[in-house]
């Protein structure tokens, strides 16, 4: 029991480590899409918080941003390294385009990345490959701006 | 644009996250339930021209169990078999497509719903019962292949399973047709059978692993008939075809006279020789074995039978015995491959060969001495 209190102090701690002290508040969740038959006999795709979740599911990982100080934020950039299980696809609907990355440190538009090969040479990059995905925000954020940020997914 | 202080922030924010995840081996069935996946967000910033990190929080969720089998029937057409025979197989493949081991829980059965069956389905085997491939020959081996059920079969993984019967002797008996019934069961123990796996209801719960069916209609027949989908469960289906119903079976049967007591050379069949009978049985139907295949003969009137003159399983050819088989008591008492016995009553001798394969011959004798 007290092992237990522990560990969930210190993740409660690593978990906000920048929002007690920064303006800028970053939240994260993950949504799996659910078909879902509707009355008039339609299909209708609902994301869900993702709960259950199988491999070949849909998902959506979220960002959420907001500005708590009192002053803009500038030059702001939302990195998110893409769980190994889970397969890019693209961005999700309404969100802006991220860069890509497939080793963490080169960032640009998928068609710019290549991967490199066990033997020499390299390969043009295709979304299976995608380890990172980042946002970099052209506008300041005013003070109590907010905004969303999404990528979908499959889970391997 | 980025200042060189916030870049590096953020490259090392990168750096930091990407170790969460959680190292599994990846597999064509996917993620393994139970894997945790965690996502972490970094972010980098400047107010007031300083530089300035922070971090999301950790969103976290548990992979389920999707629940997927794959059962086939592993041979081309029917099992041929014979009126009689003991222990016909048909063999089946059943593969896990679930992200986990599990326990497979097998069933035979021949009530089978009509669509299913054909309709030149006219009679069931008898003593019915399903076995797993213990050594991975594919091949049914009595006594070898006794496990009921498949332990512990890894994610990818197949196995061969039989279904073994016996045919009647029912002389109309064509084709009998049987389903094996697959269903998902808990893996986890070793060496025990898990339940049936039942798909979790109600609200998500996401400190656990919850079972979700994936499992197609065995039949694709939108779960009219048999299978149904997402029920954890498979049908694949085999029939058992009587393909031999005669076999060209001859007996050869000629007499020598052993003894007459006068000659040693040449002996006559005089009042109280002695006089050999030679019966040879020929299997001429070459693809087919011969099962219990009884041999009963009537001693001659004006003879007596020589007690404890059976042998069986001797080599003979044109109706000569050339070499002796095996002596078998006259009270039917033998054990052992051959059986046979004299009955004083009927004056009847009777050989049993219990197996006769294609193109062989066995021969019995009996001898007898002249009133």
């Amino acid at each position: 029991m007290f092992a237990r209190l522990l560990l969930a102090l210190v993740l409660a701690a690593s978990a906000w480590p920048a929002t007690a002290a920064g303006p800028l508040e970053v939240t994260t969740r993950i949504l799996v899409e659910r078909r879902v038959a509707a009355r008039d006999g339609t299909t209708q795709i609902r994301t869900v918080p993702a709960t259950r979740a199988v491999p070949g599911d849909r998902l959506t990982v979220v960002l959420a941003y907001r500005n708590t100080g009192a002053r803009p934020i500038d030059n702001l950039v939302l990195a998110n390294p893409v769980p190994r299980q889970i397969a890019y696809r693209g961005p999700a609907e309404g969100s802006p385009l991220p860069e890509l990355s497939v080793d963490g440190r080169q960032f640009g538009a998928l068609e710019s990345l290549r991967v490199a090969l066990a033997s020499a040479g390299s390969r043009a990059a295709g979304p299976d490959d995608v380890t990172a995905v980042r946002w970099r925000l052209n506008g300041p954020v005013a003070a109590g701006a907010s905004g969303t940020l999404s990528f979908r997914g499959v889970l391997k | 644009m980025l200042t060189k202080e916030s870049q590096r922030l953020l490259l090392s924010g990168v750096a930091v996250a990407a170790t969460i995840g959680t190292a599994q081996a990846q597999s064509t069935t996917g993620t393994a339930a139970g894997t945790s996946i965690s996502n972490t967000a970094t972010a980098s910033f400047t107010v007031n021209g300083a530089a300035q990190t922070a971090s999301s929080n950790t969103a976290t969720f548990v992979v389920d169990r999707k629940v997927n089998l794959t059962v086939a029937k592993l041979q081309a057409g029917n099992t041929q078999v014979n009126l009689s025979q003991t222990g016909a197989a048909a063999a089946f493949s059943v593969t896990n497509n679930t992200n986990a081991p599990q326990d497979f829980l097998l069933a035979a059965a021949q009530a089978l719903s009509v669509g299913i069956l054909p309709a030149s389905d006219n009679y069931d085997l008898t003593n019915l019962h399903v076995y797993v491939d213990a050594n991975g020959n594919n091949t049914y081996d009595p006594g070898v292949d006794v496990a009921t059920f498949i332990d512990e079969l890894a994610p990818d993984a197949s196995k061969t399973v039989f279904i073994v019967g016996d045919v009647p002797s029912t002389a109309s008996a064509n084709l009998a047709y049987v389903g094996l019934n697959v269903t998902v069961g808990a893996g986890g123990t070793v060496n025990s059978q898990g339940a049936a796996l039942v798909a979790t209801v109600g609200a998500d719960r996401d400190n656990q692993v919850d079972i979700v069916f994936a499992d197609n209609d065995s039949e694709g027949d939108g779960d009219l008939l048999g299978d149904a989908a997402r029920n954890g469960q498979s049908w694949a289906y085999a029939g058992f075809e009587v393909a031999v119903r005669s076999l060209n079976l001859t007996v050869n049967k000629t007499a020598t006279v052993v003894t007459d007591g006068v000659s040693t050379l040449n002996p006559k069949a005089l009042p109280g020789a002695t006089v050999q009978y030679c019966l040879t049985v020929n299997n001429a139907t070459l693809t087919t074995p011969a099962t219990n295949v009884s041999l009963t003969d009537v001693i001659p009137a004006n003879t007596t039978y020589v007690p404890g003159s059976i042998t069986v399983g001797g080599i003979g050819a044109g109706g000569v015995c050339l070499v002796g088989g095996v002596p078998i008591a006259d009270d039917g008492s033998t054990t052992g491959l051959y059986t046979g016995s004299f009955n004083a009553t009927t004056k009847t001798v009777t050989a049993t060969i219990p197996l006769l394969i294609g193109g062989g011959s066995v021969a019995a004798s009996f001898r007898v001495t002249l009133n």
